[in-house]
């Protein structure tokens, strides 16, 4: 036998019983020749493309999945910032743009597509305004699409003029997807130096520098490096826990890396990236939460929560890097609370702050991540909140983001149920401060000095 | 002039006869449809129009022509086989009735361990399956047999565990 039982049980036990699985196989679609000075024949080119391209995108997966035994849990497409496409057409209305992209995924059966997104971290061209106009009918108006913008980088600095108008635009949509508890939100994300080639939504678009089709892979795994730890047990010392969680998060990314090879070569396309990134869902267990606890913080959210996050994700890269030659720019591990059961339980019992998830999210792979708010509030303290986690990027040269909902009616302590893989989420109190003169300045905030590298 | 699609505007433009098209020309549904209640014929390089193949792009073609990225080490023999777990409570004939499935599978067993811990077993087998068998059906019969009270039978690809514990 070419591996040992024990080798053997431990890959079918992660799979079976610590839900291991790839979280996501994201084709990458470049849109640039859809361009076109007509918005209805640049909508039919962006749906026949992504059709055409991503036709079999499904069905590979799954068989895929079949063959090697690992579940392949989302299967996605990424684009191209659609305001560079748009930007021919000169249209003001962007919204049928994003039909076509929800009718083409539709069509394929993938459930989410990323790419209604725009770079506006030093400015706006005509494009990125009228896409900044039009996110929240698009993202009210369609299923599957998502919208991610870029309002900072470590090079540019951070565009106030954009954060503002988002704040405003996060609202509105709120708004108009009152309905469903603010739902929309959750497709809409902003980022302070965004990754071109980010495989996970709601953030997933391909940017300029990529090529014309690429495969780009997420794989997860909380549950794993949890199982591990659990085994671990409390005695062992930090630099055990250390080198637990960097094996195990190494054998998960070989899982990743071999699906995306697979995925690449029979979709007849390139291998982009694997991305590894723990990343809870509400199932019991598959939690980030519980792995810092069981670092050693009571609740996430007490003391030592921001010590124990930044061993966990440095862990994970370092595992990670040791086992694809192509790891992602975001590897490390998400915190979106809603989505992580034992983080939700710490915002219900006051462990956790709004204000601890900001200092979490300085050393987490992401930032503010499925964080719920009250529908009240104010545009200005939206954008003090944005800004904060667009300065903990720039200054350290870290992806940061954020994906916050308004949930209109709600107030603090109030429990909204968005249901499926987005969870449940109780609405945390911002405090009674904002920064009305920070909203309305404008402007930029210049990038720091560190960025002069030249 | 190549162009990269066809769309409803350019049937309109041309109203009638035919469109020569490249042969890696997309032609939009729109357009396709215009196409035919105009009476306005799609005609490829060499005669009807087909639907292309997917361009991938230049990215795509260079991998498609690079030698394979290194896989960690096999059994020497270039086979990739498919490693079968069975797990459960104990009880005579398990690994009789596995291995007659796979028998009917024309599935030949290159490898089998078999272990005991307290009243439960663990079967692991490495298995061959025959060039012209289908995977679907092989996965479909194994999976299926046991039950919660009794086993349970995992497939999976010997390439997992070679990615995950060799280097």
């Amino acid at each position: 036998m070419p591996f040992t039982d024990r080798e053997v049980l431990e890959t079918v036990r992660m799979v079976e019983l610590e839900t291991l699985d790839i979280r996501a196989v994201t084709l990458g679609i470049q849109l640039l020749d859809c361009a076109d000075p007509d918005l209805e024949s640049t909508c039919e080119k962006v749906y026949a493309k992504i059709v055409h391209h991503a036709r079999d995108l499904v069905s590979i997966a799954d068989e895929i999945a079949a063959e090697l035994g690992i579940p392949i849990v989302n299967k996605r497409i990424a684009v191209t910032p659609v305001s560079l496409i748009a930007a021919a057409s000169g249209a003001r209305d962007l919204v049928p743009i994003a039909r076509a992209m929800d009718a083409a995924a539709l069509a394929v059966g993938v459930d989410f597509i990323g790419g209604f997104t725009a770079y506006v971290h030093k400015g706006f061209t005509r494009a990125d305004d009228a896409l900044f106009e039009s996110i929240p009918s698009a993202l009210a108006e369609t299923e599957r699409v998502c919208s991610s913008v870029a309002l900072a980088t470590s090079r540019a600095g951070i565009n106030m003029d954009a954060v503002s108008r988002f704040s405003d635009i996060i609202l509105e949509t709120a708004a108009l997807t009152a309905k469903d508890g603010g739902l929309g939100c959750a497709k809409l994300v902003c980022f302070c130096n965004p990754v071109e080639d980010n495989p996970f939504v709601a953030g997933a678009h391909l940017g300029t520098g990529e090529a014309e089709t690429v495969i780009n892979v997420g794989v997860s795994g909380p549950g794993v490096v949890r199982s591990a730890l659990e085994r671990l047990g409390p005695e062992a010392n930090l630099l055990a826990v250390a080198e637990t969680v960097k094996r195990t998060a190494f054998k998960v990314t070989r899982v990743g890396e071999l699906v995306g090879r697979e995925a690449a070569k029979r979709l007849r396309t390139s291998f982009g990236i694997v991305d590894i990134s723990l990343a809870p869902t509400p199932a019991v267990g598959d939690s980030v939460a519980d792995i810092l606890e069981l670092i050693g913080v009571d609740k996430v959210g007490a003391p030592g929560s921001t010590a124990a996050v930044a061993m966990l994700t440095d862990a994970v890269k370092k595992g990670g890097a040791m086992a694809s030659s192509s790891v992602g720019g975001l590897s490390g591990a998400f915190i979106p609370v809603s989505e992580d059961s034992t983080m939700i339980e710490a915002v219900r019992i006051g462990a956790l702050s709004l204000a601890k998830l900001e200092a979490m999210t300085a050393v987490c792979s992401v930032g503010l991540d499925m964080v719920a708010v009250p529908g009240d509030t104010p545009a200005s303290v939206l954008t003090g909140i944005i800004a904060d986690e667009m300065a903990i990027g720039m200054v350290n040269h870290k992806t940061t983001a954020v994906r916050i909902i308004p949930v209109p009616g709600a107030g603090p302590g109030d429990t909204v149920e968005w249901g499926g893989l987005l969870g449940t989420a109780i609405v945390q109190d911002p405090g009674k401060f904002g920064c009305e003169v920070l909203h309305r300045r404008g402007g930029r905030i210049p990038a720091p000095i560190h960025s002069y590298k030249n | 002039m190549p162009r990269r699609f066809l769309t409803a505007l350019d049937v309109q433009r041309a109203g009638q006869g035919e469109i020569v098209l490249e042969a890696d020309t997309v032609v939009t549904p729109q357009a396709r449809e215009l196409a035919a209640s105009l009476g306005v014929a799609l005609r490829g390089p060499g005669g009807d129009h087909v639907v292309p193949a997917p361009d991938r792009g230049p990215d795509a073609l260079r991998s498609s022509q690079a030698p394979p990225l290194p896989e960690p080490e096999d059994r020497g023999d270039g086979r990739t086989g498919v490693i079968v777990t069975v797990i459960g409570r104990n009880r005579p004939g398990i690994l009789a009735e596995v291995t007659a499935a796979l028998a009917r599978l024309s599935v030949n067993v290159d490898d089998i361990s078999q272990k005991m811990v307290d009243q439960y077993f663990h079967l692991v087998l490495l298995v061959s399956l025959p060039p012209e068998g289908s995977f679907d059906e092989f996965k479909t019969t194994l999976e299926c047999m046991g039950g919660p009270e009794a086993y349970a039978v995992r497939v999976m690809n010997e390439r997992v565990f070679r990615f995950m514990h060799r280097v």
